[in-house]
């Protein structure tokens, strides 16, 4: 009767119980999640071979079988197309700047997230195994593109861009949170400059680029132009000016319901001859960007505007009631959270664009897939069916890419939402 | 002192005032409605409200649920447009002139009853960000009035944390900071415990009972009828879109007039 006290005179709640330990030995795990059941039973006992049968053979292709050398021998003509050889410094140029602030605009965002945490009051440890999942996908490429190069140079040059990352992101560490805002013009100045460093100073034409750096070329131009037209014209489908809300819904509505591959044939036969006397025709490939940009702006439209209808009505009202104009309250309360609730499907979008600059080959652009067709037509290798080899190592660029974001894209929405609702 | 009676004079202003002035207020108008009609589509919200409101005069609304209490709170600061009549606040009409609103809503903060603080911002960032914005305060300067106001509700203590992180009293202390940062002179509140767990009621209300105490001037809907009674000047009781009785707490109380506050006051006591 000991345990009674009578004169306790504060209240502690009881000591937790342990919750039940759930670890189970791999045999018992097997049993009760693979033949649990007779049909679960044969379901496994059919599954189990043919897997085994499909990798093996994926396998066996990729190690044994393939012959790797049309891609060794046509790793430049992948790379960057029919661009210039002598000028190949400028491309690399433009990847070491790429390089250095992707690894800053990192390093900054890390450490904004660890004093996000700290104020949230939550512990943000990052294990090396997460980072290496992390990492795994870039690994992987240049893991690839390292088995394929046959000389020196390129391998220098790209241990060189991947300690300009690497300094980058510690670089952006260091950065304290105030000055944070200057990363996003950083990044912007970066982008800009790799575009400049190729195309300037007695450059090469964008209408002469090709391969990997086109697609990354119209992938990136295509995101970072598409995301602030369309969160326009989704602003511009609430606004209270008639005049703006149907020119909006006219044009998602008019190229929501066109496909691209006639978006991209308008872009390359009429454009040129509905732009004003006099004024400059932009070249084909600039023409293609605008028409992605354009396709995709219209889709990111209806992406925000399902956002900014997330937002409860109490949200507008507080700001209101508080004395925020109408922008301020866009810009400061409601946006910000209208495109977190949409990283999602936003990135998404991004994704389908990604892989969709691959239709340019029909309006005559070589990006990444028309190279890796026309390299097969090559007197060395005509005939040879060398197809397979090909399409799966752009491929597996395309899902390195793909892949990537989608991962990012994950984890952003995890750490922006961080104890929030 | 009964509204059914002011309504019946030519000229309501004069005994409309000394209302406001008997009940407590300096005497002078902060708020005056005359006459204000809203209607959401066919259904009319808001039937000819008359009603001034003094400086420093706390002024509970009550009455039972789609009266209309909210309705009118919402139009002193123009969250929903009147369609007839007339209101000032401290002297500025309200019209469709967006300067006139924006002048208005600076000087009259409202809180709500779902708290609706900026969930992606932290707790010193929700009180700071107008008058940074609005008032052009710089940030030093404003987050030291936060840091006073946030010590006035008694959370200083929560000031980086984010909304969600705060029990719902927490927030709603907080959701009044907010408003007071743009140091304003008239408060709405619309319910403000009426979302609150019982535990966290005497929180916001003992915020509140200080702030009426500073000399603030307050119109309040609420169901705390034991707040009313301490605090209001005047208690105001809508039904129906209308004013049915206007009084102090000890004459709404002991001697209610009108049929309809008596039902009212029978079932809620």
């Amino acid at each position: 009767m000991s345990e009674i006290k009578v004169h306790s005179s504060e209240y502690r709640p009881p000591p937790p119980d342990r919750p039940p330990s759930g670890t189970r030995s791999p045999g018992v795990w097997v049993r009760q999640n693979l033949f649990n059941t007779w049909y679960n039973s044969l379901f496994t006992l059919i599954l189990v071979p043919a897997i085994g049968y499909v990798v093996y053979r994926a396998i066996r292709f990729v190690l044994v079988t393939a012959r790797w050398e049309i891609v060794e021998v046509n790793l430049t003509n992948l790379m960057v197309g029919t661009f210039p050889r002598s000028e190949l410094w400028r491309p690399w140029a433009a990847v070491a700047i790429l390089a250095l602030v992707i690894g800053l605009g990192l390093g900054v965002t890390a450490r904004a997230n660890v004093e996000a945490a700290r104020i949230r009051g939550i512990e943000l440890t990052t294990s090396w195994q997460q980072n290496a999942r992390r990492a795994a996908p870039a690994l992987l490429l240049v893991a690839a593109l390292v088995t394929f190069v046959r000389t020196a140079t390129p391998l220098i040059l790209l241990a060189a861009t991947v300690v300009l990352a690497v300094a980058g992101y510690l670089v952006g560490r260091r950065i304290p949170p105030h000055r944070r805002r200057w990363m996003h013009l950083a990044v912007i100045t970066g982008l800009l400059g790799s575009y400049v460093v190729v195309t300037q100073f007695d450059g090469v034409s964008l209408d002469r680029w090709g391969g990997l750096m086109l697609t990354v070329f119209l992938a990136i131009g295509g995101i970072a132009m598409a995301f602030p037209v369309g969160v326009l014209i989704a602003l511009g489908r609430r606004s209270t000016l008639p005049a703006i809300r149907l020119v909006s819904v006219v044009y998602i509505e008019l190229i929501r319901g066109m496909p691209l591959i006639a978006l991209l044939f308008m872009g390359w036969l009429i454009l040129p001859f509905m732009l004003p006397v006099g004024f400059p025709t932009p070249g084909r490939t600039w023409r293609v960007v605008i028409i992605l940009l354009l396709f995709t702006a219209a889709y990111v439209a209806e992406i925000v505007r399902g956002g900014l209808q997330s937002i409860p009505r109490g949200q507008y009202e507080a700001a209101q009631a508080l004395g925020l104009p109408p922008w301020k309250t866009m810009r400061l309360i409601i946006l910000p959270q209208a495109l977190r609730n949409v990283i999602p499907a936003m990135v998404g979008q991004f994704i389908s664009l990604f892989k969709d600059t691959s239709l340019v080959l029909i309006v005559g652009l070589t990006d990444l897939l028309a190279v890796a067709r026309r390299v097969t037509q090559q007197p060395e290798f005509l005939g040879q069916g060398l197809h397979a080899e090909t399409l799966l190592f752009v491929s597996f660029i395309y899902w390195v890419g793909s892949y990537w974001m989608s991962r990012e894209s994950q984890r952003l929405e995890t750490r922006l939402g961080l104890g929030e609702r | 002192m009964n509204e059914d009676d002011a309504m019946t004079e030519p000229d309501t202003s004069t005994s409309l005032t000394q209302d406001a002035r008997r009940a407590g207020g300096t005497g002078e108008e902060m708020i005056r409605c005359e006459r204000v009609q809203k209607w959401f589509g066919d259904f009319q919200a808001l039937r000819d409200i008359d009603l001034v409101v003094g400086r420093q005069e706390v002024v509970v609304v009550c009455g039972p649920s789609g009266s209309g209490k909210s309705t009118l709170i919402r139009c002193v600061n123009r969250l929903e447009k009147h369609d007839g009549g007339r209101i000032v606040v401290d002297g500025i009409e309200l019209s469709d002139d967006i300067r006139n609103i924006q002048e208005v809503r600076r000087e009259v903060g409202m809180v709500f009853q779902q708290f609706n603080l900026f969930p992606h911002l932290t707790i010193l960032e929700n009180v700071t960000l107008a008058p940074r914005q609005v008032r052009r305060v710089p940030k030093a300067e404003a987050e030291q009035h936060g840091m006073e106001l946030l010590e006035r509700v008694k959370i200083p203590e929560q000031a980086h944390k984010y909304p969600a992180q705060l029990s719902g009293g927490q927030q709603q202390r907080v959701a009044i900071a907010r408003a007071l940062a743009m140091k304003p002179k008239v408060m709405l509140f619309d319910e403000p415990t009426s979302a609150l767990d019982p535990e966290m009621i005497k929180e916001v209300l003992d915020a509140m009972v200080q702030l009426a105490e500073s000399g603030m001037t307050m119109i309040v809907v609420t169901h705390e009828m034991g707040f009313a009674r301490a605090v209001a000047d005047r208690i105001v009781f809508m039904a129906d879109g209308q004013i049915v009785e206007v009084g102090t707490p000890t004459h709404f109380f002991t001697n209610p007039q009108e049929e309809r506050t008596k039902l009212f006051l029978s079932q809620i006591l």
